[in-house]
């Protein structure tokens, strides 16, 4: 594990400093409330390009809340917000930002379409060609190794084998950021495997990743920064 | 014996193809099936922004919606014949007794079965239909569609619904058709006339062909519900 360039959570502890250049995303003062309660309350975040985040907290931390506010799925205010070096006002989620976040959900949600459809669906969402679609959809499929699996109908999937589908459909695209809410929790030995190759080969293609989860085995991945929340906050307790 | 004699009759009328009832079968399943083609895409439409979008009125627009899906066809026949009539305000437009005011008339009648259907529907779907196509980069028309076509048997459900109150109402087809033979008569007004002139062979075999088609609509509205609980 390194020491990390990123400030953290309510205890403003920089680490090490990044050039702003380094930063995919940097965010102080983002809150969330929701009746009327603060369940969100970070004072700094700071995401180098190319490192992998664990972001870890027992349940209820807002681990998930953390990242649906920055996948914009979730309603939230910040002091400042910066994606790619620019202003971002997250109560008008710009476009540009979209295209660069790449969110996986706990339990990924698959179209009850087909695996194929599934992966080109971001990519029509993007306009582009159908040969393009094709392509890229095929390129993720084999990066996924889940060529078996596109003939069967979503529904019928494993756990496993959704959450590979999903990083697939979320690797099409060609993310910056990658935004995984617990990749594998409740997968079995082999599927956990799978999936941790797969987040392993993200980061090997120097793409940053903050993923909530209590796994351990993520730990080993190779430059892994830790991150902690505790009630909504991130703290450097790790 | 004079039912099972009427009966025979009106087998025959269907069997034998007697022109002058398949004209009226043939005018309702056009207006019927014209009105759901126009009103759908609309009512489907505002059935899903009720559903996913919050607004000051919203609230009210969906008890208003639920009330008037149990609104008397006959009603709704009289408002529209007062709009449409030669004195109301659309009255320039010629369009009472004619298959055109009758198809209004029941647009106006699924409307509120659309909407409340695919209100219902949209409601029901797993959240992550709609995140998952919004962080995947779906623009607003593109998530929409995704969650409709998601909750595609529940929103068959709410067409079939709308068929089956639509071809089988008599208040407003009367009203504002004027019951027209070969023009507006179709099989509920059809049914209607034919019983108080006591010529009840071609009511019989327009009764058969309609609770035909409601039992055709109810089988597949079964068949869309169980289909769609079945991807719960």
């Amino acid at each position: 594990m390194s020491t990390a360039p990123v400030t953290l959570g309510s205890m403003n502890t920089t680490l090490r400093d990044a050039a702003p250049d380094d930063l995919v995303l940097s965010c102080a003062g983002l809150k969330r409330t929701a009746a009327s309660q603060l369940i969100l309350d970070v004072e700094r975040l700071d995401l180098t390009r190319g490192r992998t985040y664990l972001l870890s907290g027992a349940n209820g931390a807002g681990k998930t809340t953390l990242l649906r506010v920055l996948a914009g799925l979730d309603r939230a205010t910040c002091a400042r917000f910066l994606f790619d070096g620019a202003p971002v006002d997250l109560a008008k989620y710009p476009e540009r930002m979209r295209r660069q976040l790449g969110f996986v959900q706990h339990h990924p949600m698959l179209f009850s379409t087909s695996v194929q459809a599934n992966i080109a669906f971001g990519l029509r969402a993007a306009g582009a060609s159908g040969a393009e679609v094709k392509r890229r959809a095929a390129a993720a499929i084999e990066w996924a190794g889940i060529g078996a699996l596109v003939n069967r109908p979503p529904r019928g999937l494993s756990a496993g084998e959704k959450q590979r589908v999903a990083l697939a459909r979320a690797h099409a695209l060609d993310p910056g950021l990658y935004l995984l809410d617990e990749p594998t929790a409740n997968l079995d030995d082999n599927g956990k495997e799978l999936v941790t190759r797969l987040i392993d080969a993200i980061g090997a293609e120097g793409r940053t990743l903050l993923i909530a989860c209590h796994d351990r085995d993520l730990l080993g991945l190779p430059g892994v920064v830790r991150l902690h929340m505790t009630n909504g906050r991130l703290d450097n307790s790790l | 014996m004079e039912l099972i004699e009427t009966t025979r009759q009106a087998l025959e009328l269907l069997v034998s193809g007697d022109s002058g009832l398949w004209r009226i079968v043939w005018v309702s399943l056009k207006i019927s099936v014209g009105a759901l083609i126009l009103i759908s895409p609309l009512a489907i439409a505002a059935g899903y922004l009720l559903a996913t979008q919050s607004f000051p009125g919203r609230r009210l627009i969906v008890v208003i919606t639920q009330a008037l899906f149990a609104f008397p066809t006959v009603v709704v026949g009289l408002l529209l014949y007062m709009l449409l009539s030669r004195q109301g305000p659309l009255g320039s437009l010629q369009l009472l007794f004619t298959q055109t005011a009758m198809m209004i008339g029941q647009m106006l009648i699924a409307a509120p079965i659309l909407v409340a259907f695919t209100l219902s529907a949209v409601q029901g779907a797993d959240p992550r239909v709609r995140e998952t196509a919004i962080v995947l980069g779906a623009g607003r028309l593109r998530t929409a569609l995704t969650v409709l076509g998601e909750v595609r048997f529940g929103v068959m459900a709410a067409v079939f619904n709308g068929f089956g109150r639509v071809i089988s109402e008599v208040g407003c087809a009367l009203m504002v058709g004027g019951n027209i033979a070969g023009m507006t008569r179709n099989m509920p007004t059809a049914i209607a006339l034919e019983t108080t002139k006591g010529e009840f062979a071609q009511g019989v075999a327009l009764g058969i062909v309609l609770m035909a088609l409601a039992l055709g609509v109810n089988f597949a509205m079964s068949w869309a519900q169980g289909a769609g609980a079945q991807r719960q």
